[in-house]
């Protein structure tokens, strides 16, 4: 080694944004007794399989005409918005011209559950929401956490000075616990899961798939 | 028409395998301590998997030999299939491996991952476990599409392409003698199992090398 200090950036970087909304607590009770409560068939996803520890309702959850789950579009969009705009070269003037289009969803984990690796299709990126989630637990770290794969770059080959990078270089899977009343937003591309639940309570999720669009242009369907 | 990116996959079925495998479940099963557990496992343990070390192919036992021979020779039918490496060329390669076997139990699963340094891995099926209709995903090995972005866009011509082609993760909910071969690249991922029994599946890496024996002229 030199005593000379290198100049290092990380490329290909993923943005990975944790929101804190304006979410109250209040609100959050008032959200999980209503989705706690639509877990049937009726709100049920039937182009999913059937999984009885791991409701999945249709992605129609930001057209109820609910009030709490008003004011959560609200709080989940402008949040996706600041987020992509934090990583945006277009100015504000030119993203305020768009417009936003989601689709979003309830799961409700139920213990021992979990939701399978999937991306997002037909949107540019995706907010995860956390209504309510179990306590952490003990020596169990990715109970009920967002798994996101690091399944895109390295190399097949491994010596001892590529294989214990630290972050942003060390092309693990990044884990983050969804805690209630925040917001996670990143590229809709990128396949992720939620690791299997081993706590004793539900972990109750909203997702949106979202992209954005010039007004008047033409958008494919989802 | 032809195909391009391809992944090969390789399977195969051990015939008449049932006392060999319920040998191979006894002795896993007693074999599930402390002692053969893999002392450094490169992804966070769970309770509710075992693996064991990476020598499984050295034991002597004549039912991991019978294993031993059909694995590793799906394993040599593939690359075989996939590769230009005429059978002179292949006789002068030596292999290598590590492989090991994984006792799955309730609620139990393998995070993705791939296998570096490797070039070609295959997972056995001992036994498959308890299927369960309320969890069609239990247990499957899921591996992931390598053509990573190409699902961010479907349309009416390009959502029901033909198996080989489908942009998606491949399941296969392996049966008992089956042997699926593949790339080591490959991400891939076991399922939480939820069968009131166990699942039972043995694994391996393989290197190749030249041979050190000499060649014949």
């Amino acid at each position: 080694m030199t005593a000379r200090q290198p100049t290092i950036v990380p490329l290909f970087a993923t943005p990975f944004a944790l929101m804190p909304t304006g979410v109250t607590a209040e609100l959050n009770a008032a959200l999980a007794v209503l989705l706690g409560g639509r877990t049937t068939d009726e709100y049920r996803d039937a182009g999913l399989p059937r999984d009885a520890l791991c409701f999945r309702s249709r992605e129609d959850l930001f057209e109820w005409r609910v009030d709490t789950v008003g004011q959560l579009q609200r709080e989940m969009l402008g949040g996706i918005c600041t987020a992509v705009m934090a990583v945006n070269r277009c100015t504000e003037a030119e993203f305020d011209a768009l417009g936003v289009q989601a689709r979003a969803r309830f799961a409700v984990v139920r213990p021992n559950g979990c939701l399978p690796a999937m991306s997002a299709p037909m949107a540019s990126w995706y907010g995860v929401y956390c209504v309510a989630a179990p306590a952490a637990v003990p020596n169990r770290a990715d109970s009920g956490t967002v798994r996101l794969y690091a399944a895109r770059e390295g190399t097949m080959f491994m010596d001892p000075a590529n294989s214990r990078l630290h972050a942003p270089y060390s092309g693990m899977h990044h884990l983050w616990r969804p805690v209630p009343g925040h917001l996670a937003v990143f590229p809709a591309g990128i396949l992720h899961e939620v690791a299997l639940n081993r706590a004793d309570a539900d972990l109750v999720l909203v997702m949106a798939r979202v992209r954005f669009a010039h007004p008047g242009s033409a958008v494919p369907p989802w | 028409m032809s195909s391009a990116f391809a992944v090969p996959f390789g399977e195969a079925r051990l015939r008449n395998c049932e006392q060999l495998n319920r040998e191979l479940e006894a002795l896993f099963l007693a074999r599930e301590t402390d002692e053969y557990r893999n002392p450094s496992p490169t992804h966070v343990p769970q309770q509710e998997m075992f693996e064991s070390r990476f020598n499984l192919f050295r034991w002597s036992e004549p039912c991991v030999q019978e294993l031993r021979a059909f694995v590793l020779d799906s394993v040599i039918q593939t690359l075989a299939e996939a590769c230009e490496l005429q059978p002179a060329d292949l006789a002068q390669l030596q292999m290598h491996n590590h492989t090991w076997f994984h006792v799955t139990h309730y609620a139990g699963s393998f995070v993705a991952h791939n296998h570096p340094l490797a070039s070609w891995s295959a997972v056995y099926c001992v036994r498959a476990g308890e299927s369960l209709p309320d969890h069609p995903a239990s247990g499957v090995l899921r591996f992931l599409d390598p053509r990573v972005g190409s699902d961010g866009y479907f349309d009416l011509a390009n959502r029901h392409l033909r198996p080989a082609y489908a942009l998606k993760c491949r399941e296969i909910r392996l049966e008992e003698g089956q042997v699926v071969v593949f790339p080591s690249f490959i991400f891939h991922e076991v399922a939480p199992f939820y069968g009131r029994d166990t699942r039972i599946t043995v694994a391996t890496n393989c290197w190749f090398t030249e041979s050190v024996a000499p060649k014949t002229p």
